[in-house]
């Protein structure tokens, strides 16, 4: 009996830690949020920059923390800014070239509205003669032609070579950054797409034979989409670079359907058109 | 008289019956489990798949027929269903009910598929075994690479790899398939299976390949004209993965069911390896596959390394650039918590309390650190990416410098065959070092990817380091953490940093820049 009670009381007070655990994370969170706010406002800033005379402890951890914050903003604020932004990485490889030193790329992309996990690539120097730069590590999806640019902009030079292919890390960059923004709106094409169909959500009952019930991306690049209508006909667009449709065609169940490829599509458009055609076509 | 069957490049149709008894085809079905057999059953009677696994049915026979059979039927364990329905709900009830497998396995092999399975059939069996055993299968990754557009001017060129090209391959299945049918010999013959795994973003496709010239039931007929030879016994199957949304492909050494000798099944390797960039070329853009260096069984692990995300080329500590769960928005005003902090946050509170820390759980928590500043996230041995095998060859010059030291002390302990040489080395490194730290300096300073090795006077032994285990990188971190590895001058590629599973050591890195792929 004592010590099924035990048990019980055991339980009860685990239950009670963990309830408090719980709540000093988020009372520790709120607290963070809090001080970060206070300190990043400007009347609070002044007044800390005013006591900077007293020297005592908390003083200057008060300033520390300032300046965090104040280098973080500032970073913040390049970020919002500008799309690219550089950065400096140590690579932790003891035999790393250039004694580590790597020049880190962020590339921001949006994606409604909202800031993504930018792409990074990072460059560093393994030529001993030359200055040039060669790509060390990056996180881009295989989409992106990096390798071609890379061999493009940056070429590598060569050691017989008297004097190096120049390198263009501006052009890189740039085109580097077209790319990564084409794609993301090309998937971004295909999500508004299967959005305005109402095909994120699951619905069974109301599929009419001109509906279309599946939309997907057919390619690496996200430059094909795949179309599916109720009833088995199918269909693929494809786009060029820059979002313009250049081939369309719809496959029925006996042969290619003209009818509804004409209807769709009759000349070269933006996606977009064709795009709201299909919603148009999807919901009448 | 015999129908006549001309020798032709034509695939074999699905429709193709083994026979039941061929042990292969009990072995494929054997290894499954009952839960996955009976579901199977069900999806051959399904109408989709129905042309192709037609079970035995009693409805066949003539009505005189059947009334002869009656009495056989007492005989009979698996009397012949009448219809499909009844089929397909006696699988049902047989998923209801508890039993052996056994049971299951032959129904279907005496019972309602005695006149044979078809090439359809068992190749949905391999693939239910697949999708239950996702390790069952060494992959290889390929990359595919586009080559240069050939000039007008030169008849006979090697076409070289287009460095600069801006195209990806696009895959599209069923030309895949009639281009790789093109390359196929005609005393060859093959089936194809396309199948998609549950759990993996990858499109698979079977090979399934018999050396006889006839596409017909013919092919597969346990016993030759002669009486001898048994051609099911000679096939052999070959797997193909195309991961959704990356330039790569990821092949299996082809298995044999038979004694395949393993020069053949290599050839066989090679001949589709050839043919696979053949089939996806297409007029005016040409493309080649080029080895990555990546074998392993874990198609989680080589999704992550040569796949359509973020990580191909930010392995290892570098993952921390490439995690998709630590999203920093600019527009979020508060500090981020740099990595690491929050074991000293953990550790400060532990100080507060207790009396202050030791030597040993000093050294302890420096070495954890080090190997989160190495690993980042990665190489837990929970994340279920693990390799089971990494292999090196080490190309650079014995003297062991101050930097590479901690490499060659880590091979010692791999390599516990060598245990011998050990003694040896201490004793030549005390020696030479001095010598040999000047010259190896002067080449660390000239230190160029193009340059030739001018160290060829000193000694360079072909050395081969192996790590095998359930998840290699793991196992290296946990020896970091516990201090027996010094996470400071631990060599970059043992944090798996190059997304390779095999490479050559050359100054300290892996050859080639193998994981930014350029």
């Amino acid at each position: 009996m004592a010590s099924e009670t035990n048990v019980v009381e055991a339980d009860a007070l685990g239950d009670e830690i963990a309830e408090l655990e719980e709540q000093i994370a988020a009372t520790k969170k709120q607290l963070k949020i809090q001080a970060s706010t206070i300190i990043a406002s400007i009347p609070s800033q002044s007044l800390v920059k005013e006591s900077s005379r007293s020297r005592s402890k908390n003083n200057k951890k008060l300033l520390k923390g300032l300046q965090g914050q104040e280098t973080h903003q500032q970073q913040c604020l390049h970020r919002i800014c500008n799309p690219v932004t550089a950065f400096k990485v140590h690579d932790p490889d003891p035999n790393a070239v250039d004694d580590g030193h790597v020049l880190g790329l962020r590339f921001e992309v949006m994606s409604r509205s909202q800031f993504l996990k930018p792409y990074y690539v990072m460059l560093n120097r393994p030529y001993s003669k030359f200055s040039a730069l060669r790509v060390h590590r990056h996180t881009l999806p295989s989409a992106i032609p990096l390798a071609g640019l890379a061999a493009r902009h940056l070429p590598a030079p060569k050691p017989e070579d008297g004097n190096p292919p120049l390198q263009d890390l501006d052009q890189f960059v740039r085109t580097l950054r077209r790319e990564i923004i084409r794609y993301h709106n090309r998937l971004g094409i295909s999500a508004d797409l299967r959005r305005a169909l109402g095909l994120h959500q699951v619905t069974e009952e109301d599929t009419e034979p001109t509906s279309i019930v599946e939309v997907g991306i057919a390619d690496i690049e996200a430059k094909q989409i795949k179309l599916t209508w109720a009833d088995e006909r199918h269909g693929r667009l494809v786009m060029d670079d820059d979002g313009k449709v250049t081939k369309f065609s719809v496959f029925g169940v006996d042969g290619r359907d003209w009818e509804t490829t004409k209807s769709l599509f009759d000349r070269p458009q933006r996606i977009e058109e064709v795009v709201e055609k299909l919603k148009q076509s999807s919901t009448s | 008289m015999a129908r006549l069957s001309v020798p032709n490049t034509a695939r074999l149709p699905s429709s193709v019956r083994v026979d039941a008894s061929t042990s292969a085809v009990v072995k494929s079905l054997n290894r499954l489990t009952r839960e996955s057999l009976i579901s199977l059953a069900l999806d051959w009677l399904d109408e989709s798949a129905f042309p192709n696994s037609t079970p035995f049915l009693r409805a066949r026979m003539s009505e005189e027929e059947e009334e002869e059979d009656n009495d056989e039927d007492s005989e009979d364990i698996y009397p012949p269903a009448r219809t499909v329905e009844d089929l397909r709900q006696l699988y049902e009830d047989m998923r209801q009910q508890k039993g052996s497998k056994r049971d299951v396995v032959s129904r279907i092999l005496e019972g309602d598929w005695r006149h044979g399975l078809t090439l359809y059939q068992l190749a949905m069996a391999d693939f239910a075994y697949l999708d239950e055993h996702p390790t069952s299968q060494k992959w290889n990754a390929y990359q595919i690479l586009p080559l240069q557009k050939p000039s007008h001017t030169e008849d006979e060129q090697l076409l070289k790899v287009d460095k600069e090209s801006l195209q990806a391959p696009r895959f599209h299945p069923s030309t895949f398939l009639q281009n790789l049918q093109d390359q196929v010999l005609p005393d060859v013959k093959a089936h194809y299976h396309f199948h998609r795994l549950q759990e993996f973003p990858l499109l698979l496709l079977r090979i399934f390949v018999i050396d006889s010239p006839y596409n017909s039931a013919l092919a597969l007929s346990s016993l030759d004209q002669s009486g001898t030879v048994t051609n099911f016994d000679a096939s052999r199957t070959v797997y193909l993965a195309f991961p959704d949304g990356s330039p790569s492909i990821y092949t299996t050494k082809s298995q044999g069911t038979g004694s395949a000798g393993t020069g053949e099944s290599r050839s066989l390797q090679n001949l589709i390896i050839d043919g696979v960039p053949k089939a996806l070329s297409r007029p005016m853009e040409r493309y080649t596959v080029k080895s990555t260096g990546i074998t392993t069984r874990n198609l989680t692990a080589l999704l992550d390394m040569k796949g359509p995300g973020r990580g191909n080329a930010a392995g290892g500590g570098w993952s921390i650039y490439s995690d998709e769960k630590n999203k920093q928005s600019p527009l979020d005003a508060m500090l981020p918590t740099p990595p690491g902090s929050r074991e000293q946050s953990a550790s400060t509170s532990s100080r507060k309390r207790g009396a202050p820390l030791t030597q040993s759980q000093r050294d302890r928590k420096r070495a954890r650190a080090a190997a989160q500043s190495r690993f980042g996230d990665s190489a837990s041995i929970s994340d279920g990416k693990g390799i089971e095998r990494f292999e090196v060859v080490l190309q650079d010059p014995f003297p062991v410098t101050s930097r590479n030291l901690p490499a060659l002390e880590e091979n010692q302990e791999e390599d516990s065959e060598d245990g011998e040489t050990q003694g040896r080395i201490n004793r030549r490194r005390s020696k030479v070092e001095s010598v040999l730290q000047q010259a190896v300096q002067d080449i660390d300073d000239m230190d160029d990817v193009n340059e030739v090795d001018t160290s060829s006077s000193h000694w360079t032994p072909m050395l081969k380091v192996t790590f095998s285990g359930p998840h290699v990188f793991a196992g290296i971190r946990q020896l970091v953490e516990a201090g027996i590895i010094d996470g400071k001058r631990m060599p970059g590629w043992m944090t798996g940093e190059e997304t390779v599973t095999k490479g050559v050591v050359h100054r300290g890195r892996i050859r080639g820049y193998k994981g930014s792929g350029i």
